[in-house]
């Protein structure tokens, strides 16, 4: 492993972001918190500067998790509550140990269903480290923590195999249907032979078949990942490229349209692309379920304005001089046996995902249809199951693990406390969401910018600090959509990388449609959350 | 650049050198090339190629050399490990078809180039062969996408999963 500079500051960085909390102590943070924090700023100094793999780093997240914050863990094993009653020495007048008194004169009464009460308390002296104290109110036979600044106050530890379960959540599932899926169709060049089929309607004009080219790239990657889809339709252009003048600024638009299409159509659906994972995990675990198709009608509609967009901008930025581009799309289906299972399969469950809200049927139940039919008759064996990205899996695994703990310590809740939220109105805090998905995700994996910004949403509906105009669900729609419109840099998303490794654009062609395309989207985004999302929710 | 990817041509008369050399140009900036008069001479510069951690991804070689011939480096070449999965090609005008045969069983002669050869057909084996190369010995193909045959590399990105989603 040898890492350069910027990588071994990462690395420097984490490991003082993890130590940090562990040697101050911040007012009004759990136990259990800091050591949530000291994971959070680690996690982040490693996604940020990738001093390792940014799975190895989501794995890393739950092994800290079950070892510092689980109640099986070293930490928490054997941790019990120090309590005891309290005993009157005269009237209105208890004594406890002094450790049972906060700075602030309060005790923590614990009440018979396990909540914490705080009670403000009068001390009368101190003597031999018990305090007399003074309230009327109290009663003598409530229960008492005995020490205030117990790792147990205010943090009751998950059991482990909730962070391990991040792993199996529905949500990851659905995800592994999407992946059996287009693996299956990769073997069976489903894809390439789908894209020449849904080319056809757009003629010879070159600008019909740009946007057929942007269409036929959304539709694939909403279905499969963004990156396979941008790597089949590098083949797919590559010919159609070498037809056209060398002069012609078509090319740049060609070869733009893929990566972008590919990115924005990963927005259509759950499975699109991983932050949608991220997005949808953390608001299931908050009770906000949605479903395959609510997520379709709420996203589809920014997918095909910010589609069109980016086609009318690429050939205002790149106006093309040829007139007709004749293209090959002769191509055969795969007429054997196992194809046509594949072919029934996919028909099947994309219908049955996207009419979810018809039959009622939970889409992540329906995500085992495909990969239990396509291993039951052979279509896809052992080498298809092992050759699926696993590492996206157990990334958006880490990240849904990191928002328990962040969400379970009080570690969110504090963080978002610190700000003072009642100065933004909705219209701002919504603004300020997106534009940092939006620049986050250019720098780093989009997956980190959702799985970054998805816990202070969530705290700052739990904690209401936001106030009453805040939702839960636009909000998270705002920053999962905008983690997908990260087009200005190779390095923002491997669709761009593809792209421009053909080393037929240069970085600054990509940089110059990227931000126009990024600024639109982001406005678009603010726009549906006001006037479109509201009345469907 | 350590571990880049080198090109060996092996060719003793120096007119011919230059003109291959010339041809090759275009590929120098992504694989950097190495030229060597005879098989001694080539062993000595693969020593310093892979000593530096560099690799060797193709080897152009002339049959006719001074001293031991090109088929016989080739197969020596085979034996050895750093040298084993470089793409061999033979660029020559004279082997006696016995000597080819035999470059092709024991050398894993991956393709034969007639003197005089023409620029493109040069270059089209030499990005099939280097295409080859990266796709049975690289993790990452993005650097080589501008130079090589990207339909390939993109398909067997898609097909593989060497670049995800992230």
């Amino acid at each position: 492993m040898k890492l350069n500079r910027l990588q071994t500051a990462g690395l420097i960085l984490g490991i003082i972001g993890f130590v940090i909390p562990l040697l101050f102590s911040f007012t009004g943070l759990s136990f259990a918190g800091h050591l949530a924090l000291g994971i959070f700023l680690m996690a982040a100094a490693f996604w940020m500067f990738e001093p390792i793999p940014i799975y190895s780093t989501s794995i890393l997240i739950i092994l800290l998790e079950v070892l510092l914050l689980s109640g099986q863990g070293p930490v928490f094993m054997d941790a019990e509550l120090p309590v005891q009653t309290l005993q009157p020495k005269e009237t209105n007048i208890y004594t406890l140990p002094t450790e049972a008194v906060t700075e602030d004169s309060q005790i923590l009464e614990v009440d018979p269903d396990g909540k914490l009460i705080l009670h403000k308390v009068e001390i009368r002296q101190i003597v031999d480290g018990r305090a007399d104290i003074k309230l009327p109110d109290l009663q003598g036979d409530m229960q008492i923590i005995t020490d205030a600044s117990h790792r147990l106050v205010g943090y009751g530890p998950n059991n482990y195999a909730d962070y391990l379960a991040t792993l199996a959540s529905p949500i990851i599932i659905l995800f592994l249907g999407g992946f059996v899926l287009a693996e299956t169709s990769v073997k069976y060049n489903l894809d390439r032979n789908l894209t020449r089929l849904l080319l056809r309607p757009f003629g010879a004009q070159p600008k019909y078949i740009l946007l057929g080219l942007m269409l036929v790239t959304a539709v694939l990657s909403a279905f499969m990942s963004n990156t396979a889809t941008t790597a089949m339709m590098m083949t797919v252009i590559l010919p159609i490229i070498s037809r056209i003048e060398r002069d012609d600024p078509l090319r740049f638009g060609v070869v733009l349209s893929i990566p972008f299409a590919a990115n924005i159509g990963g927005i259509a659906t759950p499975i699109g692309t991983p932050p949608n994972a991220v997005v949808i995990g953390a608001l299931t675990r908050q009770g906000t379920e949605v479903a395959f198709s609510e997520w379709m009608i709420l996203a589809t509609p920014v997918v095909i304005i910010m589609l069109l967009v980016a086609w009318v901008l690429l050939l205002a930025l790149f106006p093309t001089k040829t007139q007709k581009l004749e293209l090959n799309l002769s191509g055969f289906f795969d007429k054997s046996l196992k194809a046509g299972i594949l072919y029934i399969v996919f028909g099947f469950t994309v219908v049955a995902w996207i009419t979810e809200s018809l039959h009622g049927i939970n889409s992540n139940m329906i995500a085992l249809v495909p990969i239990v039919v396509l291993t039951f008759f052979s279509v896809i064996d052992k080498d298809e199951i092992r050759n699926l990205p696993w590492e996206v899996l157990w990334l958006v695994a880490g990240g849904l693990a990191l928002g328990i703990a962040l969400n379970n310590t009080g570690l969110a809740q504090w963080m978002v406390e610190g700000i003072e939220w009642g100065s933004f109105n909705r219209f701002w805090l919504l603004i300020i969401f997106g534009a940092v998905a939006v620049i986050m995700s250019n720098f780093l994996s989009n997956t980190v910018t959702a799985t970054l910004l998805i816990p202070l949403a969530i705290s700052l509906e739990t904690s209401g600090i936001a106030g009453a105009g805040f939702d839960l669900l636009i909000t998270s729609l705002v920053i999962g959509i905008c983690a997908s419109l990260a087009m200005v840099l190779p390095i923002s998303t491997p669709p761009n990388a593809i792209a421009l490794s053909s080393g037929m654009v240069e970085t600054k062609h990509m940089a110059k449609a990227g931000v126009i395309i990024g600024a639109i989207g982001l406005v678009m985004v603010i726009a549906y959350a006001f006037f479109y999302w509201p009345f469907l929710t | 650049m350590s571990s880049s990817i080198h090109i060996l041509i092996v060719e003793d008369e120096p007119d011919v050198l230059d003109a291959l050399v010339r041809d090759m140009e275009v590929f120098e900036e992504t694989f950097p090339l190495e030229v060597a008069a005879t098989a001694g001479e080539a062993r000595s510069v693969i020593k310093q190629i892979t000593g530096e951690g560099g690799k060797i991804g193709l080897i152009l070689c002339d049959h006719l050399l001074p001293g031991e011939n090109g088929v016989d480096l080739l197969i020596s070449l085979q034996d050895q490990a750093q040298t084993r999965n470089a793409r061999k090609v033979l660029v020559t005008g004279h082997a006696k078809l016995e000597d080819t045969v035999k470059a092709v069983n024991e050398a894993d002669l991956n393709h034969y180039i007639g003197k005089p050869w023409k620029k493109e057909e040069l270059h089209h084996v030499v990005i099939q062969q280097l295409t080859d190369y990266v796709l049975e010995n690289e993790k990452s193909f993005l650097p080589f996408m501008h130079i090589l045959d990207s339909s390939r590399l993109a398909d067997a990105m898609r097909k593989g999963s060497s670049v995800t989603d992230s």
